[in-house]
């Protein structure tokens, strides 16, 4: 399979993924709308990944899922600080715009279940069996939280990262949904799929 | 004065002054090397503990065992003794702590990485702000060796 047909069968994953994250998030804030925004596929240089999600002494909450199972990598849901708070808020009532432990537990809840959604579709898809690991919730310069996350995930020379923003219809909510699959796990999804072999 | 941005893996060197960076340091660990009477300051940023096979190819700054034998280099280029070069660093931090409840987090690793490459090569460490669970920006000001670390929501502290 061609470089390009990979990235365009990531970035079909992801839009499947992230719409039922998304489906998952609007049902607990009472059926609010969100906008994908087309997903990001690429296969980024380890010299780019540092400066791929931008902004980075800019204020993050990342909640950060390892996955095992048939297929192996690390989820990451990136959302700029102000998003995050009015998402608190909308969950808990709760106005204090301070980031307590129930904010945080909050955050927490919220990522497990829209990373749970996005992989449960893809599960769903593949027949694969994939595990999610207890969400780890950091609310700090979104370079640190980036870097450690790739630093979790190990990354060698390249890393293939799936990003998909998406909005709020009438609330300031933005956030991303980024996967990095294990890069031999890929060939397994295809097979399935009964794409070619990469 | 000149300020310039040390990312993941690289290494930048001044001599004389300017400023060398380091925004959003998690488990990664900036260091930083001194020679006081040349005014030689060498920043890296240092992602694993160990460089590993399947990355032959990745700068030597990516990984604490190639990078402080490549920052020493450097230094020793722009007229640093190496007898007279001082360490710095910060970070380490971890992040996501419930992720790591039975191995020796990332950040853990590469500051025992990090001291001990210095060690080898008999650098003293003579200033650190490691570990902890929070993000770090560092600034080195090369005309005066003064490097200053930062948290969120915090003022600037020298090391």
């Amino acid at each position: 399979m061609s470089s390009d047909i990979k990235l365009d069968f990531l970035k079909e994953l992801a839009n499947i993924g992230t719409g039922h994250a998304t489906t998952a998030l609007s049902q607990m804030l009472g059926g609010r709308l969100f906008q994908l925004v087309v997903p990001d596929a690429q296969m980024l240089p380890f010299s780019e990944a540092a400066e791929y999600i931008g902004g980075q002494e800019q204020i993050v909450a990342g909640i950060f899922i390892v996955v095992s199972g048939d297929v192996g990598g690390y989820m990451a849901f990136l959302i700029p600080y102000d998003s995050a708070m009015v998402l608190v808020r909308l969950l808990t009532g709760d106005d204090s715009r301070e980031l307590n432990e129930l904010a945080r537990s909050a955050l927490q809840e919220l990522g497990n279940i829209m990373i749970t959604s996005y992989l449960n579709a893809l599960s769903k898809m593949t027949g694969f069996l994939l595990a999610p690991s207890v969400p780890g919730v950091a609310v700090d310069m979104a370079g640190a939280v980036w870097e450690s996350i790739l630093a979790g995930a190990q990354v060698a020379n390249e890393v293939t990262v799936i990003r998909t923003e998406f909005f709020a219809d009438g609330e300031s909510i933005e956030g991303n949904i980024i996967f990095l699959p294990d890069d031999d796990d890929f060939q397994k999804i295809a097979r399935v799929l009964g794409l070619e072999e990469m | 004065m000149k300020e310039v941005f040390v990312n993941m893996g690289e290494i930048s060197a001044f001599k004389q002054e300017g400023i060398l960076t380091t925004v959003g340091l998690g488990s990664c660990i900036g260091v930083t090397l001194y020679d006081a009477v040349e005014k030689v300051g060498v920043m890296g940023h240092i992602f694993l503990p160990k460089s590993r096979p399947k990355d032959e190819d990745a700068l030597p700054g990516k990984y604490a065992d190639t990078g402080i034998p490549a920052m020493i280099e450097e230094a020793l280029k722009l007229g640093a003794k190496k007898s007279r070069l001082k360490a710095k660093m910060a970070g380490g931090a971890n992040l996501f702590p419930n992720l790591n409840t039975n191995s020796t987090s990332i950040g853990q690793q590469n500051i025992e990485a990090v001291a001990e490459n210095l060690s080898k090569h008999g650098i003293a460490v003579v200033g650190k702000d490691v570990a902890g669970g929070h993000g770090r920006k560092m600034r080195f000001f090369v005309d005066t060796g003064v490097v200053t670390v930062t948290a969120i929501g915090k003022e600037a502290v020298e090391i």
